[in-house]
């Protein structure tokens, strides 16, 4: 009998991986249990347990009174803040209310989603938005389309995130799925869509240079006369600049230095910097996976390479990418990843890692770029003093539309830490229309925050 | 009476209600943790300890060999529980067993033969204290065993002594009415119809147990405690859904109780077993032939009958069946040592089950059955070799059967497509999630309407209702029915007892993974039942009649009578007057010597 005995111990095999299962269970639970409640078709959720959510200065950007889900009392605050707070049907899958939303019910791995006064405190979430400077983001882009975001790229806090066209969660159109004005109007345009980056590209392009040629990248130079052929058909130039170093063309934003670079650099290497520096990538928001940008030159030949270069044949570029980079270089190749809440859980310090996009002197060369942009070519006068705005604008043609216009940059003043990327559907040009709206967007950052 | 309804009514719409639920549920948790965890123990506090019962006297080499279990195996092989370290001895030469008719020498096959008092037996032979048996050379006399010194044990069990059976079954029956009266209040309405479905659970357990005990005078009680627990958290988590299901579920469990009792009683003579094992297999094959010809298709798979209005699942009493053909006596094992007879009958079995494409149940006969050839056989190399053949199967099965092949790339794909592919894994996770620890109240569910919740998903349905906590000491109790079989796996009355117990145990363990981590998305889906908890009758049949293998394989069932309190008494009183006696006995020995010592000195 001893050896049947002996032999039963196989049923410990059996055991180990039953209790292997069950400790994998409940550590999964423990990790995503809050993903799971958290489903649309959650029988146990309604809106009457879902807690408050105010922005930075405690002003109440959506509560529930009784069992209604209502949100900021000015009109405009709440169209500018649908892609963000959300809106009540969860049609926004990206914003807090549907990504956070085990926050707001009170959700944790001991109570799961009881509605019991145990659990009904810690429901509410303070947001780093300040509703004051959404709305004036939102204003800012008139009656044109567009993505704001603007964030402080030394702690991550998002100050203003905008997607337009939107909607006024309280007041739903009755053409919201059928009018063509609100196509697409659930898709967060900063962080779930990407647009054809234009000249902002150039950003891009200079720094695959910069690797290429680290002593002469500089004094690099290209005549302009307008227009060059490169092969076979025309690249042209919003200007005829002549003689162009690297600063000149790059505050000009000549289209026929950046081809010829783009093909004295070649399409490997540039696809190679390009990706290095976020391009292919789906960059996390918290929860959130962003749209990647987008870039290949695997078959591209020298005249495309040299559009790809000013930032137009294939190329796309996400706002929340464009802010990314932007906070990268601001902060010396490395950027703070944004984010909506202070608040930390248990697992946010962990795996909130600084992700570099560009080496350190490749940023503070892009840097002197970006800020010598603005002193020489856009004007000081736009921003409020001190701020020392470094900056791109962007015109992305289109074709048989009005370009997508963009302004992206940073203030390098440490008391004011802030990056921006504005970008507008269907403008005049990257000055006139996202440089515009950027100068007011900028100013009410300052007078706000 | 109606201002009792009336004040309740006015507490269940205070806010004090919900905390009270909670409370309630927290306690339902820990009171069945208490009765899962002393059950174990109190059934190894029982456990006779492992001293000798005779010994096997060599006066050559004046050595003893202390017979320690119901059935030895004596020969040259180190594996045998009597090792004789002689040439002429066969590697497996003879069992020693011990029957009704006391013990019993078998010849298994040897080359030598042997003999008792000289003569050569032929095949068994009872025998005495006294008597001498022959093996090759070596000469043993069975004799009367002297008494060993107690083995102490490092871990208790954090208490030295056995709670008693009636206190264990009084705080099941606790968990069980707290649960009805969750039921009763917590759904916003008065529900006096869930004391009904309790108080047949009640009398069910209690009948059991006054049969058990009173009737029987049998000392242990814990794996029937357990076992109506489960049936009762089951029947009370069906209850909030379900009243109509919950009669049959109560037929269901009455009619598993008495297959228990059947069983058991039919498992008291191992002789009887073996006689029958064959009529056994003959009946399930019978039955498969039944569920072939006359079943009908239910979810994919053809295993069900409908005889009237009653319905039900031939395979899971074939579990049974199977795992009684399975099973053989040391004798059995040794002299028969191939296992072709259940080779074959295994095969058989699978093949009617892949027939019926009833693949879950196959997979679980298939565990059974891996447990049941390695316990015979011990050969690592045929479980590998039939593990590759298994395999091999599968493939097959993915091949020629497509639906299958769909839930294998469904397995941790379920957020991709949560309303079509990923339905019923999503939901059990989002409303387990949903349920915290303790849950948000019996009949407060999100999963009524979605297919199967109350027997595939059942482990989301406690989890959501009861919290997590209860659904991980249900495993729990599960997972300890394997110790229990363990704890017996060498004191059993037989091999046959101890593989049925492990066979049965590692059964509704695996099992218990497939249901769990299946609808949890950690293993593809199966679709099988939790055992005693899940909706359906014959799985809670099957449930209680695969526990009759764990009930006979304590020697307690058959072998220890419970005492009267007055032969308890007298009992007592005896063991402490040997005591007595011994310890004078002891005492004057001590003197003695002392004496001679002195005398011994004096001299010198």
């Amino acid at each position: 009998m001893r050896t049947v005995g002996k032999r039963s111990i196989v049923l410990y095999i059996l055991l180990c991986l039953f209790i292997a299962g069950a400790v994998w269970l409940v550590i999964s639970l423990l990790m995503n249990g809050g993903k799971w409640a958290m489903q649309p078709y959650n029988y146990h959720l309604g809106t009457s347990n879902l807690g408050e959510i105010t922005d930075r200065d405690g002003n109440i950007l959506a509560k529930t009174e009784g069992d209604v889900r209502v949100y900021s009392e000015n009109e405009t605050v709440r169209r500018s803040l649908l892609h963000t707070v959300g809106d009540t049907d969860g049609m926004i899958s990206t914003s807090v209310q549907a990504t956070m939303r085990a926050n707001l019910t009170g959700y944790n791995f001991i109570t799961g989603v009881n509605n019991t006064v145990l659990n009904s405190l810690g429901g509410n979430l303070k947001l780093t938005i300040s509703s004051a400077v959404n709305e004036a983001a939102y204003n800012a882009l008139g009656d044109r389309n567009g993505a704001v975001i603007v964030y402080d790229y030394t702690n991550g806090d998002v100050i203003s995130k905008v997607s337009k066209p939107a909607y006024d969660p309280m007041n739903i159109p009755e053409d919201l799925q059928t009018s063509e004005a609100y196509k697409g109007v659930f898709l967060d345009k900063v962080l779930s869509q990407r647009f054809v980056p234009g000249s902002i590209f150039k950003i891009v392009t200079e720094a695959a240079a910069m690797e290429l040629w680290p002593d002469t990248w500089q004094s690099k130079e290209y005549n302009c006369e307008g227009s060059v052929e490169i092969g076979g058909s025309r690249i042209t130039c919003l200007g005829t600049h002549g003689a162009q170093n690297a600063y000149q063309a790059f505050g000009n934003s000549c289209n026929v230095y950046y081809a010829l670079l783009a093909n004295e650099i070649g399409a490997e290497r540039l696809q190679k910097k390009a990706e290095e520096m976020g391009f292919g990538e789906s960059l996390s928001f918290g929860d959130i996976k962003c749209e990647p940008s987008f870039i290949d030159l695997s078959a591209a030949g020298a005249n495309q390479l040299g559009w790809a270069g000013v930032g137009q044949y294939t190329t796309l570029a996400n706002p929340y990418h464009m802010l990314a980079l932007m906070g990268a270089i601001a902060n010396g190749g490395t950027y703070v990843e944004p984010r909506l809440t202070d608040s930390l859980d248990l697992f946010g310090a962990l795996d909130s890692t600084d992700k570099r996009l560009t080496t350190a002197s490749e940023a503070s060369e892009l840097k002197a770029m970006l800020r010598n942009n603005v002193e020489e070519y856009y004007g000081d006068w736009l921003f409020p003093d001190g701020m020392q705005i470094c900056a791109k604008s962007g015109t992305a043609e289109l074709d048989g539309k009005k370009p997508t216009c963009w302004f992206v940059g940073f203030s390098a003043n440490p008391e004011t830490p802030y990056a921006f990327v504005i970008m507008v559907e269907e403008g005049e040009g990257g000055i006139d229309t996202a440089g515009n709206a950027a100068a007011a967007i900028i100013g009410a950052v300052n007078a706000n925050v | 009476m109606d201002g009792i309804i009336q004040s309740i009514t006015e507490f269940m719409q205070t806010g004090v209600l919900p905390i009270a639920l909670i409370v309630v549920r927290l306690m339902v948790a820990v009171m069945a943790l208490y009765v899962v965890w002393r059950s174990y123990t109190s059934f190894k506090k029982g456990l006779r300890r492992r001293e000798p019962v005779v010994m096997l006297a060599n006066h050559a080499s004046k050595t003893k060999y202390a017979v320690l279990h119901w059935e030895n195996s004596i020969g040259r092989s180190k594996s045998c529980d009597i090792v004789l370290p002689d040439t002429t001895v066969s590697r497996d030469h003879a069992v020693l067993m011990r029957r009704e008719e006391g013990w019993i020498i078998c010849d298994t096959e040897s080359a030598g033969g042997v003999f008792v008092n000289g003569k050569k037996i032929s095949e068994q032979k009872v025998i005495g204290i006294g008597d001498e048996m022959r093996f090759g050379h070596t000469k043993l006399m069975l004799a009367k065993a002297d008494s060993a010194p107690e083995k102490k044990r490092i871990f208790r069990g954090f208490s030295s002594k056995a709670a008693s059976p009636f206190r264990l079954m009084f705080t099941a029956t606790m968990v069980i009415l707290l649960l009805a009266v969750q039921l009763f209040i917590g759904t916003g309405e008065i529900k006096f119809d869930a004391f009904i479905p309790f108080g047949i659970v009640f009398v069910l357990g209690w009948a059991l147990f006054a049969y058990s005990t009173l009737a029987l005078k049998r000392v242990s009680f814990e794996i029937e405690t357990v076992a109506y627990m489960l049936s009762g958290i089951g029947v009370m988590t069906l209850a909030g859904h379900d009243m109509d299901g919950v009669y049959t579920q109560l037929a269901a469990m009455l009619i598993g109780i008495v297959i228990f009792c059947v069983l058991t009683w039919f498992m008291a003579n191992i002789d009887r077993v073996e006689k029958y094992q064959i009529y056994i297999a003959g009946a399930a094959i019978a039955l498969f032939l039944i569920n072939v010809v006359f079943g009908t298709v239910m979810g994919g798979a053809k295993n069900w009958i409908y005889i009237g209005p009653v319905s039900f699942q031939p395979s899971e009493l074939i579990k049974i069946a199977f795992i009684a053909f399975g099973a053989g006596s040391l004798y059995k094992l040794q002299t028969k040592k191939n296992i072709t007879m259940f080779l074959i009958f295994a095969g058989v079995c699978l093949a009617f089950l892949f027939y019926m494409r009833d693949f879950g149940t196959a997979l679980i006969f298939f565990a059974a059955f891996l447990i049941i050839a390695f316990m015979r056989s011990g050969s690592v190399r045929t479980i590998a070799l039939v593990i590759a053949a298994a395999v091999a199967g599968v493939v097959l099965i993915l091949y020629f059967r497509p639906y299958v092949m769909e839930r294998f790339l469904n397995w941790g794909h379920i957020w991709e497509d949560i309303n079509d592919t990923g339905y019923q894994q999503t939901r059990m996770l989002t409303y387990m999630a949903s349920g915290g620890l303790l849950g948000v109240g019996v009949g407060n569910t999100g999963f009524v309407g979605i297919p199967a919740f109350d027997s595939d998903l059942v482990f989301g349905l406690i989890c959501e209702e009861n919290g997590l906590l209860l659904g991980l000491v249900i495993l729990f109790a599960i997972a300890l029915f394997i110790l229990y079989a363990r704890a017996d796996v060498t004191r059993s009355r037989s091999t046959f007892y101890s593989i049925a117990s492990c066979a049965a145990a590692g059964l509704l363990i695996f099992q218990t993974c497939l249901n769990v981590f299946g609808s949890a998305d950690i293993i593809p889906l199966t679709g099988v039942t939790l055992p005693f908890i899940s909706s359906g009758g014959s799985s809670v049949m099957a449930c209680w009649g695969i526990m009759s293998f764990l009930k006979a394989s304590d020697e307690r069932t058959y072998a220890a009578k419970r005492m009267s309190r007055k032969e308890e008494k007298a009992h007592m009183n005896e063991e402490k007057l040997r005591y007595e006696r011994e310890t004078a006995m002891r005492e004057r020995e001590r003197e003695r010597q002392k004496q001679r010592r002195r005398q011994a000195r004096a001299e010198r």
